[in-house]
């Protein structure tokens, strides 16, 4: 094999199969020289740019638009990335007229697989759209709620889930510095899941993907607070509530009659969540005592069950090696100062796992023990202007808008711009020892910081918003 | 670190810059510095209703007279109170400066005597404002009604000097005790306004009777003080649903709010626009116009406009030539009417983007300088973020007839723009049903008249206190006392 031959196939692997290229090893993929990484990763943006160009329809538009035949340089991406509106273009009243071939046609030119067999004859409710998909095509779509009241429908695949899960693995049980141990790469955990079982909304979708990666698919090992999926046709129908009341619609607005019939069983499911909740804390606090975990919520639902645990007088419930993974940002919740050692106390684990990523992107960026978000060696973080999405420099200290370029992503374009502020200190080397390029620890969305009201239903709201939408039928006459 | 400008406290005559403060303005770019409220507060209201005598001491032909003089030394290119004003907003608010200049030429003739008059005579009555006004009621009794002045508290909004030159027209013609809260995006026009009296008029009851001033919205060392029944009776409240919804908390018994709530407006396009090309044209300007006058800023300009050309390939191609020819005519708007927005609407021109990208459903026609941009949607349904549209972004909506056009309205409607006439008469009985408040010819949504009712009430009316005298004679009147007595015998 001649050298070139063996850098081709070296950057291949690299795009396609990142978890073997670098051996499985959470060291590895954080040890790469900066240069080295960015070599590759130029390559590989090259290639993906040319593949995704040929099979995603809306990117072929915008790049003939633009002009742009092919991508040598980071930079070069930008002005071919999608914002978040691009998974929301569809409009709303395909839904509300039932013509899931008309969406599916529409979602068809924002991946790169073939849709136009899809078969979606008496498709009734997004549900049953989504679960036609993932019979009948490698996409694994997710929904997540927007800002003007639109689901965003993300056309993510079985393959990218499954790669999502091990490298999930990758970073919640290794230690920088140390190569995996046999027991590091097959954990045997308990999961626990202060959320609903199941749903297509993002994060549910990883309960499903979770319970197949970490549980070999055992029920009873998996720990759901509510037994329930949240239905995509009620989220649905949530953001249209909201939209129609910014809009001052309210009165018009119209409950579709498959969702209208299953009234009683929403409101009866709603009215178990109190009982369900204390089941979960007896579950966890008693069955579940000095076990090794695997728990993901947010900052704020991870603080509310540890607060209420040490009220009981319930404190270091778990095993100190379990795996503990929080995030999601500090969206409209105050939490005190002391939030992260309330959750430590009631916990009584080692470490607390912090992570970063959005829902356009796949790819998770845990902390390291400097707090910095290193950014995994696939993904290309670039930081924009705020206003005019113009990148700034890749040198010294830098904040604005955080854009990404996800290498990984193959079922849709990797090239998305986020709403969140960040910032990059491009020239720095962390203490941590990770040789990659990190997120400063400060991230957050401009929407929060222009103090403006965002609707956006975030993770961490789904539960009260779901409640909404059973509130709002309950209230109307069907 | 002081300010780029300050905000004077004008309080009934007096111009106060003492114990200043500094406030970021609404654009956040620059700050200004303003009297601690906090300290004058106490001094804000009247002390004593009684003081509001010498206003009825002021004959109407004396209020003409003030506010004409008034009027006339509202000369931009002669008062350095608006010119003080005029560059204050050039970094408080978002408009480009041929539009503010603009916005002070226009105060001039609000007061003219004949104008005034227009006001007070069908807005509330020159009769019942200047005396008593009898009638005789069915039982027999005599009344005489007469509209008094109030105690009023003003939040008038900041896009343009005309809400501020507006605010004190109507109080004078109320015979009202007047104080304003100068708004962040325009901190001095009030101030500018309230100086120029004292200059024409000082001393004058009308001068005693103002107070503006600014101090930061929902700050309580203020308003729990002062939006109090004792101090104030009517609150008169304009746009912004925050400061609409933070006012509410202090509205009780005895304080009553005169809510100009937030509103958008919409465009209705009958299918006789598309009779021919010339016709295409002039309303295509007159669409531009409503779309870009100060720069899409106000609660009147048209945003969603339904268009009735059809929804079939034919009737696409018309509603596409449409928006084409809207875009031509507003990129070509004078200066003084509109601009390329100085401060473009991010997350809107982003949604705006993809509707390019998303050419099944939605046609752009322009927009990727941030100059404006017409979203022509492909289907009869407008783009999910209508609400966001603003720096002359406008989305045409092509429908099969009208029947559908009653989307175009809801709660928060204030303005609909028609055209044909024909088409408005047929819709008039209809859109308030839905929340239309306004209906006008295309092309006149952003010229509003100040003798006419506004958000579907009648502000000049609600300022005033509606008293009645009643004079009974108990031997037509019949007397319950005499009832009262038959019936002990």
């Amino acid at each position: 094999m001649s050298a070139t031959q063996a850098r081709a196939l070296s950057v291949t692997q690299f795009m396609d199969d990142p978890i073997h290229f670098f051996g499985q090893s959470y060291t590895r993929m954080h040890s790469v020289p900066r240069e080295e990484l960015e070599e590759l990763q130029r390559r590989a943006m090259g290639i993906r740019f040319q593949q995704h160009y040929d099979s995603i329809e809306m990117l072929r538009k915008l790049a003939d638009r633009l002009e742009i035949t092919e991508l040598i340089e980071f930079n070069d991406v930008v002005p071919l990335m999608f914002s978040h509106t691009a998974f929301k273009s569809y409009p709303p009243a395909l839904i509300d007229k039932k013509r899931f071939d008309l969406m599916t046609k529409w979602l068809d030119k924002l991946t790169s697989y073939d849709l136009s067999n899809v078969d979606t004859d008496g498709c009734k409710s997004i549900d049953e759209w989504i679960d036609r998909l993932d019979e009948q095509t490698p996409l694994e779509v997710i929904t997540s709620s927007g800002t003007t009241g639109t689901l965003s429908i993300l056309p993510k695949d079985k393959r990218g889930a499954e790669q999502g899960m091990v490298l999930w693995k990758i970073c919640l049980f290794q230690t920088f510095g140390h190569e995996p141990t046999e027991q590091d790469l097959n954990p045997n955990v308990d999961v626990i899941w202060p959320n609903f079982a199941s749903g297509k909304l993002g994060h549910l979708r990883i309960a499903n993907m979770i319970k197949r990666g970490f549980t070999g698919g055992d029920e009873s090992k998996f720990h759901p607070l509510y037994k329930g999926s949240v239905e995509t046709d009620l989220m649905f129908l949530a953001s249209k509530m909201r939209a129609a009341a910014a809009r001052g619609e309210l009165d018009r607005l119209e409950i579709d009659p498959a969702l209208a019939a299953r009234k009683d069983e929403f409101i009866a499911m709603q009215a178990r969540q109190p009982q369900e909740l204390d089941a979960f804390f007896t579950e966890i606090t008693e069955q579940l005592r000095g076990k090794r975990v695997f728990m993901t919520s947010t900052f704020h639902l991870m603080y509310d069950i540890a607060n209420a645990g040490l009220q009981r007088g319930v404190k270091g419930v778990f095993a100190t090696d379990s795996a503990i993974l929080t995030g999601g940002g500090m969206k409209g919740v105050a939490l005190p100062a002391d939030f992260m050692d309330v959750i430590t106390e009631f916990l009584g684990v080692d470490r607390i796992q912090v992570g970063y990523g959005f829902s356009e992107s796949s790819t998770f960026h845990w902390a390291c023990e400097e707090g910095r978000y290193h950014v995994m060696p696939w993904v290309i973080p670039f930081v924009l202007d705020p206003d005019t999405s113009e990148p700034l420099p890749r040198t010294g200290r830098q904040t604005g808008r955080a854009a990404v370029y996800d290498i990984l992503l193959r079922a849709h374009w990797g090239g998305v711009i986020s709403g969140d502020e960040v910032t990059v200190d491009w020239d720095l080397r962390c203490p941590c020892g990770r040789s990659s390029v990190a997120f400063e620890k400060d991230i957050i969305r401009y929407s929060e910081k222009k103090g403006v009201e965002d609707d956006r239903i975030t993770c961490a709201a789904t539960h009260e918003v779901q409640n909404e939408a059973i509130d709002f039928m309950k209230g109307v006459e069907l | 670190m002081s300010g780029a400008f300050t905000v004077p406290l004008f309080l009934r005559g007096r111009v106060i810059t003492d114990d200043l403060v500094s406030f970021g303005t609404r654009s956040g770019a620059a700050q200004f510095e303003a009297p601690d409220m906090g300290r004058f507060v106490e001094q804000l209201p009247l002390k004593n209703p009684a003081q509001m005598t010498d206003l009825y001491d002021v004959t109407f032909d004396e209020i003409l007279d003030v506010l004409e003089a008034l009027g006339d030394a509202l000369d931009f290119d002669t008062n350095a109170h608006l010119q003080e004003a005029y560059d204050a907003s050039l970094v408080a608010n978002v408009l480009p400066a041929e539009m503010l200049k603009n916005s002070y030429q226009v105060l001039r003739p609000l007061f003219s005597r004949a104008h005034v008059l227009e006001v007070a005579d069908s807005q509330v009555g020159l009769e019942y404002l200047n005396g008593w006004v009898p009638h005789r009621l069915l039982d027999g009794r005599e009344l005489r009604v007469r509209a008094f002045g109030s105690r009023v508290l003003h939040i008038p909004a900041g896009n343009g000097g005309l809400v501020s030159a507006v605010t004190i027209l109507r109080s004078v013609i109320t015979r009202s005790d007047t104080i304003i809260k100068a708004p962040s995006n325009d901190p001095l026009t009030a101030i500018a306004i309230a100086r120029t009296l004292a200059d024409v008029a000082p001393n004058h009851p009308i001068t005693k009777h103002l107070a503006v001033g600014y101090w930061k919205g929902g700050d309580p060392a203020v308003e729990e003080v002062l939006y109090q029944p004792h101090h104030i009776e009517k609150i008169v409240a304009w746009g912004g649903l925050a400061s609409l919804k933070h006012v509410t908390r202090y509205i009780q018994p005895g304080l009553e709010l005169i809510a100009l709530d937030p509103k958008r407006s919409a465009t209705i396009i009958g299918a006789e626009a598309f009779v021919g090309e010339d016709t295409m044209r002039e309303v295509a300007r007159r669409a531009a116009v409503d779309i870009g006058v100060a720069n899409q800023e106000g609660c009147a300009n048209a945003r969603v406009i339904y268009v009735v050309s059809g929804t079939d390939a034919a009737g696409l191609a018309d509603a596409n030539r449409l928006g084409e020819m809207i875009y031509e005519e507003l990129v070509a708007l004078p200066p003084f009417i509109s601009t390329p927005p100085l401060y473009p609407d991010r997350d809107l021109f982003e949604n705006i983007e993809t509707s390019r990208m998303t050419d099944d459903f939605y046609r752009v026609v322009g927009g990727e300088q941030r100059e404006g941009a017409i979203v022509v949607s492909q289907f009869d349904e407008p783009v999910d973020y209508s609400p966001m549209l603003s720096g002359r972004v406008a989305n045409i909506v092509p429908v099969d007839s009208i029947e559908r056009v009653t989307s175009a309205v809801n709660t928060y409607t204030q303005t609909i723009g028609i055209y044909p006439e024909s088409l408005k008469h047929e819709l008039r009985d209809l859109l308030p049903l839905f929340g239309a408040q306004r209906l006008t010819s295309l092309g006149y949504a952003c010229s509003v008249a100040i003798a006419m009712p506004q958000d579907a009430i009648e502000p000049i009316r609600r300022m005033c206190k509606w008293i009645v005298d009643e004079e009974c004679d108990p031997d037509v009147v019949i007397p319950l006392w005499r009832t009262a007595g038959a019936a002990r015998t």
